[in-house]
């Protein structure tokens, strides 16, 4: 009919070839990734380096999300999983005292809308010696705990979320995994 | 054409003069496809703004106004690459926006997946040393060079030389870097867990606008984009020769990129703020230089042929064997203004800039094969005139490297620049 041109017909495939290849980017990669599974088991008899030189015993039974776990010398991060329960540990370079670190973890998780931080924080201690600030926070659908430590430049913040129901059968567990926090000086940068 | 010209000529590929795309974009697909992709990006980029804006206003206004200022130079830069055959504002914007809307969009959910898989294929380590090195680069060099494809189906009349490839590319880069920046320093305010504090975007604008800026997205997209300027306009070579010079530019960017965000000589050198410039400089300077040369030679081609037409003309009243001689460099036509104010004042200054635009604008017009140039020389003349009336005819660069002012003020500019880095540096506690 000589209503669309070569010309025209050319741009139009290139031109959704284009969208196909940003699609594949925007939408494919992440299918892919979720296509992989993220937890991988670790043994719940020994340290596991968090990073930053922190190291913890992970709760038995537990698993390890790697898409969250990022241990660096100086820094880092290690999401475990208990079922449907996250148990999150990060390591971070900090210049400041516990309460203030404290402040600004309860900013962070009181910055998301619907969660609200709950009853009055406890002072807490790992076998090591570390100690810590503990809390506790609501959300909806959803309760936590988080706690706070801060040893040579660092902070180290622990932060447990999931159902009431999956949290009270497992914070038994996570509490005790918690108090194996340890930081070495000689593994940090 | 001189012996010397012909060697410059062989560096590059041909320049392919295209007419002005006019109203006839919007009747290709690829126009309003592009226009909704840009839109949907928008749409995307407007609500992670919109959601930092609502925690984090005064931290928002800040971050959005100190890289929009930061902007400002780069584009100026970038869009003066291209002095001869400017590019189209519109075309630029584009570009611009494809970069910061459209490209940004995707590598956010791209990039972390990629970074995922390097977790899961390998092992958290290797995703905490590299993941960053190898999946933003993979991500982002893609979705960034799309933007370059994007102009081509868009006004593939436009990109008709490597020049222009780099400056879309360039442009496409400045626009990712922008909102990238924006998007980082929000997020160390959303990290630092004080609420709306400045302290962070500031932290972040010295860091990533001032030590990285240089050689950050920019300069990486105007490498994949001299590749698609080559694939599009060296016509006279093979698909496969094309192809595979256009892979070797993003190959390129994406390594330079890769050098940028690897953990490499991350504590090699020390600490302290010598240290970290020699890092930035080491990491830095590589893709800097290679692009500088590529712009050189793309700019040396693409001035040897509007030089070459213009010279048809054979009309000293348009433009003198000397003027000739001085548009064909970028540094020539620097020192010419420079002269002029120098002898005849900071408007005489102006109006040599007018007369070379004009001279420019006229070997484009010439090279498309316009039949009526009345216009564009009338407007060539009247700038001639205008010199004439302040007493300095002829809009040439004196012999020689250039006034030793111009000299002495290209070294302090440097050394400025330099000071700024360091005071960066330093107040980032490098020092």
């Amino acid at each position: 009919m000589g209503w669309v041109t070569r010309r025209q017909l050319t741009d139009l495939l290139g031109a959704l070839s284009l969208v196909l290849a940003l699609a594949g980017l925007a939408f494919g990669l992440p299918a892919l990734d979720r296509a992989l599974p993220a937890d991988r088991p670790v043994p719940a008899d020994r340290p596991y380096a968090v990073g930053g030189g922190v190291t913890v015993v992970p709760p038995p039974g537990s698993r390890i999300d790697v898409t969250e776990t990022r241990p660096t010398d100086e820094e880092g991060t290690a999401l475990f999983r208990l079922g449907p329960v996250r148990y999150l540990i990060t390591v971070r370079r900090f210049d400041g005292d516990l309460p203030t670190a404290a402040e600004r973890l309860r900013q962070r998780i009181t910055g998301t809308t619907g969660y609200q931080v709950t009853g009055t924080e406890l002072t807490v201690a790992t076998v090591s010696g570390l100690a810590g600030l503990q809390g506790g926070y609501t959300a909806p659908g959803r309760g936590g705990r988080y706690a706070v430590f801060v040893a040579d430049g660092r902070t180290i913040e622990v932060t447990v979320s999931g159902a009431d129901l999956d949290l009270g059968r497992t914070l038994p567990a996570i509490d005790a995994s918690t108090r194996t926090l340890r930081y070495n000086p000689a593994a940090a940068k | 054409m001189t012996a010397e010209s012909r060697l410059r000529s062989d560096r590059t590929a041909p320049v392919q003069p295209g007419a002005d795309p006019g109203t006839g974009l919007i009747r290709l697909p690829a126009f309003w496809i592009v226009f909704a992709v840009v839109l949907a990006g928008g749409v995307r980029m407007a609500m992670i703004a919109g959601r930092f804006a609502g925690a984090y206003p005064m931290a928002t206004l800040t971050a959005t106004g100190l890289f929009a200022l930061l902007a400002v130079p780069f584009w100026f830069t970038v869009s003066e690459l291209d002095f001869l055959e400017r590019e189209p504002p519109a075309l630029l914007a584009l570009a611009f926006a494809w970069g910061g809307l459209v490209a940004t969009t995707v590598s956010i959910p791209g990039s972390a997946a990629l970074d995922d898989l390097v977790a899961k294929l390998g092992s958290p380590h290797l995703a905490a040393d590299w993941g960053a090195a190898l999946a933003a680069p993979t991500v982002e060099e893609i979705a960034k060079t799309l933007g370059v494809v994007a102009i081509v189906l868009v006004a593939r009349a436009q990109v008709n030389s490597v020049l222009d490839g780099v400056v879309y590319g360039a442009m496409v880069g400045l626009g990712f870097q922008i909102i990238e920046d924006i998007v980082y320093a929000l997020g160390a305010v959303a990290l630092a867990g004080r609420g709306d504090h400045i302290e962070p975007v500031v932290t972040t604008f010295l860091l990533r606008g001032f030590l990285s800026g240089v050689w950050s997205h920019t300069l990486f997209g105007a490498l994949a984009g001299a590749g698609i300027g080559y694939l599009v306009v060296r016509a006279d070579r093979t698909w496969r020769t094309r192809i595979g010079v256009a892979m070797l530019a993003v190959l390129g960017a994406w390594a330079s990129h890769v050098l940028w965000n690897s953990p490499l000589f991350r504590d090699g050198l020390g600490n302290g703020a010598l240290a970290l410039l020699a890092v930035l400089v080491f990491k830095g300077l590589p893709p800097l230089v290679l692009t500088m040369l590529l712009v050189r030679a793309a700019h040396d081609r693409e001035a040897d042929y509007y030089a070459g037409q213009l010279a048809k003309l054979d009309d000293p009243e348009l433009i003198t064997p000397a003027e000739l001689a001085a548009l064909k460099s970028g540094s020539r036509r620097a020192t010419a203004r420079w002269h002029a104010r120098t002898s005849a004042g900071l408007r005489a200054r102006a109006a040599v800039r007018r007369l070379q635009r004009a001279q420019a604008r006229l070997a484009v017009e010439l090279s498309r094969g316009t039949t009526d140039l009345g216009r564009w020389c009338h407007e060539v003349r009247r700038q001639r005139r205008i010199l004439a009336a302040l007493g300095h005819p002829e809009a040439v660069a004196p012999e020689g490297k250039g006034p030793w002012r111009r000299t002495a003020s290209t070294v302090f500019t440097t050394a400025l620049a330099i000071a700024v880095l360091w005071a960066a540096i330093s107040t980032l506690g490098g020092g």
